[in-house]
């Protein structure tokens, strides 16, 4: 955008969060063009240019978010809100150019609560940030996502994230009490108090997986709990899959509530778990962990062990338990994390028990099976599991992809077409944890199917210039 | 190396929870993060070296706080510090880079004039550009409390830059000759000790020279932390002090997390100057963020002005009435903002020195 148009919303902008915080500088549009995508870190890996934002806005507080968000409708300019820009679905993606609304400035913790054990913070904190200020406390959001050093607050719940210990303690969606709002026209709101009412219909949630469409969340209400006394933690191996996800299956329809199981395919095990934690093993490594009060959790752990044995599994002991547990991010520093010029994309998915099974192997197929002349690698760990279903986390690899940038793209995309197909063809829904974003925003008709026209509703009563993260979530 | 740590680094978040800049300047293009994908559009043609770009090459810090929290040890800084090297070479670097290289080379300190030692001992104390020009109290309060335990020191190093402001800023061949000065005039004194103020020099010595600059500092020399050698004397009841009295907040230097070693033994200290533990910040230990005594307040001072008030804020949220330091060029940036705190400044070994018993 040049000329006056960019003169005047320039000048009203800055009217809004002062000169300082608002950036049309070339360099800092080039860092903001892109987020943990693949598929835009690929483009610019290949030299070539991504579509930027126009500018980049700080706001300090929900009353400046209005304010600019007012002054984009004047002028049906795009906004796409940004936390940490760690999202690997290009949500934060200004594919349309616009405004980069950084929320980093409204950082504030605003109150803990130790009675209630809530903390209320501002959207744009960061995640370990705030971690350590509760930990100093005694206290945990017991939201642990791998992303907790570089993403926000309001990034782990716009795209519904998912933590390591979910499987006790929810997602980030389960965790939070109450929002301020922003909405598309500039309207600020504050959902209810407390979540778990039936004071009419569960509006608020609708925010929640929004990512950035239907608004801006500038301040969240979290339940916190306390850090625990003790984290039990072993690993054991399975020669077969299936009997591993049925022994998870019995752990957690028995509630015996552990904090994490985190089960690896053969694949997963002979590669990943070898190259960082370093054991040569073959079959599926599962670790399992139980925290809290040191006799319970002590149960808790037998128990599941009973199960385990019997499903026929080999006890590996503590110390690959806590081995995973003290390693456990080092998957995504470099260079063990994935890395170009390599095609890597993660398809992961949720279902139910009943089909996790056949799903898991039925997408594996269609991409090995499809993909094979790039010689492709599909690997696999289940890491989120609830009392009806599980999480696999699915990933595709190719080590030698096109090196033409739009060659690249096209072949990025045909993985997808193929890995999403044969989800949402075995009763898996297209993500669990990472979003919609760009990445999967052209599959949501198809995923949702007849409800699909009540969220197209919606997202026009509250965006009726579609101001905000078009292209995204389907929208 | 340094391709590699950019290429690493550019789609790398892991360390934004620590970096000091991103942190007080909310933005992505001056976290390391987007100083290595700055770096790495331009060796991709996407970006040229323009004074845009270059102002984000200089907002890195130079603090270590990245490597501290990298797991797999990424060399970020040393990456930056040699691509700077390319664009002063070639005469982009922002004008008051030059400026501050200038007076490096004429004087050999950044702040005022280098003094060379005269005498010789068994023990030296170095005593640096920041100590000698910007905070000469801590210097005789240093050699105060050495003499109390009964070590004599020479003074080395009065006024002299190490190398470390040079390499930071893009000349390591001044560095080089920085170093070689400083090496040089501890041999002549024949001392097979020296003790350093800050962790900015036992970085710079024992680190930086190596791996930056390809020198090694003379395994017959021992380096020192004059910290912990006064620690482990007070521990002994060598070093013998009335008490203190006082509720300060403890800043960890610049640098703090490149030498974590002194974290305890500093911190032995605060409790003998102030007769109880330091009221301690959020940013502390190794999480500790530095104030503006890198480079940057001279290419980037409005990002050294921010660092310095962020810390600052942060003591004053203890409640505390002062704020206590053993870094010379901490305290000195500290002391230029603090009274917008209501905060007093106060250094370490001063404070220690006035408690020395006979
Ligand atoms: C190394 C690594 C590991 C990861 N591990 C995990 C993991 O374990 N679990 C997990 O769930 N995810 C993980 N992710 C993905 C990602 O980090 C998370 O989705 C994270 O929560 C995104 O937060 P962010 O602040 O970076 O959001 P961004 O990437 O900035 O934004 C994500 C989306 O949310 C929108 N958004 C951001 N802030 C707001 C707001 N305040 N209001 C409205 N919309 C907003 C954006 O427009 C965008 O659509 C990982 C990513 C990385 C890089």
């Amino acid at each position: 955008m040049e000329g006056l148009q960019a003169a005047m919303i320039r000048s009203e902008l800055e009217e809004v969060v002062g000169a300082g915080h608002i950036s049309t500088d070339a360099t800092e549009r080039l860092v903001y063009s892109t987020d943990w995508f693949w598929l835009p870190q690929m483009w610019l890996d290949r030299g070539e240019a991504l579509r930027k934002p126009d500018f980049i806005v700080r706001p300090g507080s929900a009353e400046e978010v209005s304010a600019v968000l007012q002054i984009a409708n004047t002028y049906r300019i795009p906004v796409v809100p940004w936390g940490g820009g760690s999202g690997s679905q290009g949500g934060a993606l200004s594919i349309c150019g616009g405004i980069i609304l950084d929320t980093k400035r409204m950082n504030r913790i605003i109150e803990i609560d130790e009675r209630s054990l809530t903390v209320t913070a501002q959207a744009g904190i960061n995640g370990t940030q705030l971690e350590w200020a509760l930990n100093e406390k005694g206290l945990t959001l017991p939201h642990y996502p791998a992303s907790a050093n570089c993403a926000t607050l309001g990034g782990y719940l716009s795209p519904r994230g998912t933590g390591t210990i979910s499987t006790k303690y929810g997602k980030a969606e389960d965790l939070v009490l109450r929002m301020q709002v922003v909405l598309p026209d500039g309207h600020i709101l504050r959902t209810p108090v407390v979540p778990q009412h039936a004071a009419g219909p569960d509006f608020f949630r609708i925010f929640l997986g929004a990512e950035g469409t239907l608004g801006v969340i500038t301040e969240a209400t979290m339940q916190l709990d306390y850090l625990p006394a003790v984290r039990l933690l072993r690993a054991v191996l399975f020669d077969d899959l299936g009997a591993a996800i049925e022994a998870g299956r019995l752990i957690m329809t028995r509630r015996l509530d552990p904090f994490v199981i985190r089960l690896y395919d053969p694949r997963s095990t002979a590669s990943r778990i070898r190259k960082i934690l370093g054991y040569e093993l073959e079959g599926a490594y599962m670790v399992i962990g139980f925290d809290g009060d040191a006799d319970l959790a002590a149960l808790q752990e037998q128990k599941a062990m009973e199960i385990i044995d019997r499903l026929g599994a080999r006890d590996l002991g503590r110390g690959p338990g806590e081995s995973w547990w003290n390693h456990r991010y080092d998957f995504y520093y470099p260079p063990q994390s994935l890395k170009l010029p390599w095609m890597y994309g993660t398809t992961e998915t949720v279902t139910t028990y009943d089909k996790i099974e056949k799903l898991y192997y039925a997408e594996k197929r269609a991409v090995e099976e499809g993909f094979k002349d790039w010689d492709i690698d599909f690997i696999g760990h289940f890491s989120h599991w609830f009392h009806w279903g599980v999480m696999v986390y699915t990933r595709f690899i190719i080590r030698n992809p096109p090196e033409d940038a739009q060659a690249a793209a096209r072949l990025h995309n045909r993985v997808w077409n193929t890995a999403m197909t044969a989800v949402i063809k075995h009763g898996g829904m297209i993500n669990e944890h990472h979003g919609v974003g760009l990445k999967l925003s052209r599959f949501m008709r198809r995923q949702y199917g007849d409800a699909w026209p009540l969220l197209e509703r919606i997202k026009q009563a509250l965006d009726p210039s579609g101001i905000m993260n078009p292209g995204k979530v389907g929208f | 190396m340094s391709a590699s740590a950019i290429d690493n680094c550019r789609y790398c978040l892991m360390c934004r929870h620590a970096a000091p800049v991103g942190h007080v300047m909310h933005d992505e293009a001056v976290t390391p993060h987007g100083i290595a994908l700055v770096a790495a559009s331009v060796q991709r043609g996407l970006l040229e070296w323009n004074t845009s770009s270059i102002s984000a090459l200089y907002a890195e810090p130079d603090s270590g706080n990245c490597r501290a929290h990298c797991i797999t040890d990424q060399r970020l800084p040393a990456a930056v510090a040699a691509i700077r090297a390319t664009v002063c070479a070639k005469g982009l670097a922002p004008s008051a880079v030059y400026k501050v290289h200038e007076r490096l080379v004429r004087n050999g300190s950044a702040f005022g004039e280098r003094v060379f030692a005269s005498g010789g001992a068994e023990a030296a104390l170095f005593v640096g550009d920041e100590a000698h020009n910007l905070w000469p109290d801590c210097v005789a309060s240093a050699r105060q409390l050495l003499r109390a335990i009964g070590t004599d020191v020479v003074p080395v190093g009065m006024g002299a830059s190490t190398g470390y402001m040079a390499c930071s800023l893009g000349f390591p061949d001044t560095a080089r000759d920085h170093a070689r000065a400083c090496i040089e005039e501890v041999r002549i004194t024949g001392a097979r000790m020296v003790l350093v103020l800050a962790p900015v020099d036992l970085f710079t010595f024992r680190q930086l020279y190596p791996e930056r600059l390809g020198i090694t500092w003379p395994s017959e020399i021992a380096l020192v932390d004059l910290a912990s050698f006064l620690a482990a004397r007070l521990a002994e009841g060598v070093l013998r002090l009335h008490d203190g009295q006082s509720d300060a907040a403890y800043v960890d230097p610049t640098h703090a997390v490149r030498a974590q070693e002194r974290f305890a033994p500093v911190r032995a200290l605060c409790v003998a100057a102030l007769g109880r533990p330091p009221r301690e910040l959020f940013w502390r230990k190794e999480r500790a963020h530095p104030v503006g005594s890198t480079a940057l307040q001279f290419s980037r001072p409005g990002i050294a002005e921010a660092l310095t008030r962020a810390r600052l804020k942060d003591a004053q949220a203890t409640g505390a009435s002062s704020v206590l330091c053993e870094d010379p060029g901490t305290l000195y940036q500290l002391e230029r903002y603090a009274p917008d705190y209501d905060l007093k400044v106060a250094g370490l070994y001063e404070t220690l020195a006035t408690l020395t018993r006979a």
